[in-house]
């Protein structure tokens, strides 16, 4: 019985009710429900029963295959043109496709088989991998015996459509999609699914696209220029990226994409590089926002950008010196118009930097770098600091002329148009422009000279403000130093008005001294904050002032004990009514000033030579040559309040026996009409110190400096302490 | 002609008159404030001992209170430590 049924269901017996079910399948015929299920049964019971069948079964079904395939082949290559080919292949392609799916199911008893005869070693790890190997084999034989000999043809046959795509012609796009898929499926190594297609397809897709830009790129620039081209080549770069995804492999496991990106930018952009950047500069010269765009675009896909940073960088510096050097005279003496330049200038290069490239932090950093040499450029205006230890060292004076802008902002009855939120809007540009100034500490040295003359003359537009500006300084890193010493004398200056209520109330109620309190305010400040040393000059006050100042020292030394004053006299100040033949005038003066007016008390209309306005005043001999300066050629002054003879060009030039006298013809001309009554300013500037105490200050400067390196080199060497001992 | 004042404002500076130039405990000049205070002047004081020796207050009550009382003495002289009262 065993032997009937194996003659029953050998190989021999089964094989030819197997073989007509199996090329019904493989053309996709009808067949009936039982002639499926028979073929289930059938291939298992012969594998079960004749284990010699499995090596002839897959022969015979190859063999079948083979010859299916074959078939198919004649029927593709009869077609002459590669649409009509194409379009045949992908047909019998997804036909062949699906059979794939379900033939192999009646056959896998075959593969369970197959797999015990094979060692238990192998069967874990064949059970392991799904893929069957009946598929395998149809792939294989579809590869081997159709796709290799049309391969060639196909591809050529796809690129050609692409091509046809890329000049703008009608296409298939379908017709490329399935020939990529058929490229896809058909690798039946299981480590590598996209073997083939990346040998093929995706070569053959990059080769084509490098072929057809190698020649149309270089004919659209030989024909539009290189402008024209960045706008080409940014639309042709989307174009073919959009092409990729469509037709190139995305699945997992494909870098298809990544590829064809570098291959587009190598071919559109690379190589041409240097045709580009050497329209760079024109570009950024033309202010051509528009193509600039473009450009970045294209670069920062390479990604090289250096030298478009370095060309917006030369840009910067040369147009913004060009543009400060034709405005030389006008900037130079007037702060404020500085400042606008410069603001002007930055941001010109920030909307430069926005627009063309994205405000793209590379740039952004570019434009800092290019500003701050402009800022502290020394080719245009440089200042000395006398005695630096650096000597000849030229400075930009860029920080003087903020810092003189910043005074001008912060001084009452300077701005009378400018409302408050102007004048935060124009202190806090002044703070944008600051963060380029390598010089720092000069302009903080200025600041507080403006400051310190503000508050002593009381001419402070709003303390807040003013305070407020101090803290957007320590903001941006000013100095520590100097910063601690501003909030220093706010406090100071407070403390002081205190003391100065005290003083009056104590004259008050001291009786003879009653025309004292309602003169006399005081001003008493720490030493340590407003300025290191301050340098007695030797001066004789009018009398009613020198009879006040013991009364101060006394009332001092009563509020607090430890304390010694020294009296600052550059910088008190008075008011005096000056009358005249013609009128009655109110003029603020320096102390020195009002110094040497007195001398003219009780003797008015007489002439006094310089040697005896020297002894009367007792004032040194350079400030004495500076105060009458100040007083018989006052700048903005019709009527000078002294007039002298003989006449010189300078205080240097006064001679002992120089005359001077009251100018009894003294009156104020406003609108080019004499007025008698009115009031003055003569302090003008207010002098803070002597030329020795600038000195010093200079020097004080460089020594921070000098400090702030040293701490700098001192991190430096722990940190390298640290790297190398631990 | 005559010439009058109308007002006038007088600048003055003040510096503390101490017998050296720097705090004998924390080291840092007189015109300057002790290393806790961040303004120097009247915020940060100077005292004097009846042995004549000057502080920071700060720095002196510092010292003073990390001692027990019988042990007060200056830091200086060691002579024991006393205001100067003015």
């Amino acid at each position: 019985m065993l032997c009937d049924a194996q003659n029953k269901d050998s190989f021999e017996a089964k094989w030819p009710l197997i073989q007509p079910i199996l090329i019904k399948l493989l053309n996709q015929e009808p067949i009936k429900k039982y002639e499926w299920f028979n073929l289930f049964s059938d291939v298992h019971t012969m594998c079960l029963w004749d284990e010699s069948c499995v090596p002839k079964l897959r022969k015979e079904l190859e063999t079948n295959i083979v010859d299916f395939i074959c078939s198919i082949q004649d029927q593709i290559k009869r077609h002459e043109d590669d649409q009509a080919l194409l379009r045949a292949y992908i047909g019998a392609w997804s036909k062949f496709l699906d059979q794939s799916n379900y033939l192999p199911h009646p056959f896998s008893s075959m593969e369970a088989t197959n797999a015990k005869s094979n060692s238990s070693m192998n069967s874990l790890s064949q059970r392991k991998t799904p893929e069957s190997h009946v598929r395998k084999l149809m792939l294989d034989a579809w590869y081997s015996s159709i796709f290799s000999l049309i391969k060639q043809r196909l591809q050529t046959g796809v690129m050609k459509i692409v091509y046809s795509e890329r000049i703008g012609e009608p296409f298939d796009s379908q017709l490329v999609v399935g020939i990529r898929e058929s490229f896809v499926y058909l690798s039946s190594d299981p480590d590598d699914r996209l073997r083939i297609y990346k040998d093929n397809f995706e070569k053959a897709y990059i080769d084509s696209m490098i072929e057809f830009y190698n020649k149309y790129a270089l004919q659209f620039i030989t024909e539009n220029g290189i402008i024209n081209y960045l706008t080409y080549a940014d639309s042709k770069l989307k174009e073919e990226e959009k092409r990729a995804q469509k037709y190139l492999e995305t699945g997992k496991g494909s870098n298809s994409l990544e590829l064809h990106r570098q291959a587009c930018i190598e071919v559109l952009i690379s190589k041409y590089q240097e045709l580009i950047y050497a329209e760079c500069n024109n570009l950024i010269n033309n202010n051509d926002i528009k193509n600039l765009k473009y450009m970045f675009e294209l670069m920062d896909r390479i990604p090289n950008v250096e030298p478009l940073l370095a060309d917006l960088e030369t840009y910067i510096v040369s147009e913004g010196l060009r543009v400060l050097r034709a405005n030389f005279e006008t900037i130079t003496m007037d702060s404020e118009k500085y400042v606008e330049q410069l603001l002007e200038l930055f941001n010109k290069f920030t909307n430069l930097v926005e627009d063309a490239f994205n405000g793209d932090p590379r740039f952004m950093t570019s434009r800092d770098k290019a500003f701050k040499s402009i800022v502290n450029d020394t080719s245009i205006f440089q200042m000395d600091l006398p005695g630096s230890t650096q000597k000849g060292k030229p400075e930009s004076r860029c920080p003087e002329l903020l810092a003189n802008f910043c005074d001008m902002l912060l001084r009452r009855n300077q701005n009378k148009k400018l409302t408050e939120e102007d004048i935060k809007e124009k202190l806090s540009n002044v703070v944008t422009l600051l963060k380029y100034v390598q010089n720092k500490d000069v302009f903080m040295k200025y600041h507080k000279a403006h400051l310190t003359r503000r508050l002593i003359l009381e001419i402070s537009n709003d303390q807040e403000m003013e305070e407020q500006t101090v803290m957007m300084l320590k903001d941006i890193g000013m100095p520590p130093e100097y910063i601690n010493k501003l909030s220093q004398m706010f406090k100071d200056i407070k403390v002081s008005e205190d003391i100065n209520d005290k003083f009056k109330q104590v004259a008050r109620n001291n009786l003879h001294n009653i025309n004292l309190a309602d003169i006399i305010n005081i001003k008493i400040l720490n030493a340590g904050a407003w300025s290191r040393t301050s340098d007695k000059i030797a001066v004789t006050l009018p009398p009613e002032l020198e009879d006040y100042i013991p009364e101060v020292e006394k009332f001092y030394k009563n509020e607090h004990s430890g304390r010694k004053l020294t009296w600052h006299h550059l910088m008190s100040n008075g008011v005096i009514n000056f009358n005249t033949k013609l009128g009655k005038f109110e003029l603020e003066v320096t102390t020195f000033q009002m110094t040497v007016l007195f001398a003219w008390t009780n003797r008015a209309s007489e002439k006094l030579s310089y040697e005896s306005l020297k002894l009367a005043t007792e004032l040194p001999d350079n400030e004495l040559r500076r105060t009458l300066w100040q007083l018989v050629a006052y700048q903005k002054l019709k009527h000078q309040v002294l007039c002298y003879s003989p006449q010189v060009k300078q205080s240097k030039d006064f001679d002992e026996n120089t005359l001077f006298w009251i100018n009894q013809d003294f009156c104020i001309v406003r609108n080019n009409k004499a007025q008698y009554r009115g009031k003055l300013n003569l302090i003008g500037r207010l002098q803070l110190s002597t030329e020795k105490n600038r000195e010093e200050e200079n020097q004080e400067i460089m020594f921070l400096r000098a400090e702030r390196t040293k701490v700098i080199f001192n991190i430096f060497l722990k940190f390298f302490y640290k790297v190398f001992y631990i | 002609m005559k010439v009058t004042i109308k007002g006038y404002t007088g600048v003055a500076v003040w510096k503390w008159v101490a017998n050296d130039d720097t705090c004998g405990i924390c080291r840092m000049p007189f015109d300057s404030c002790c290393n806790d205070c961040k303004y120097p002047g009247d915020d940060c004081p100077l005292v004097w001992g009846q042995c004549s020796h000057c502080f920071h207050m700060h720095c002196i009550m510092k010292w003073v209170n990390g001692h027990q009382k019988s042990n007060q003495s200056c830091p200086m002289c060691r002579q024991a430590w006393k205001i100067k009262e003015k």
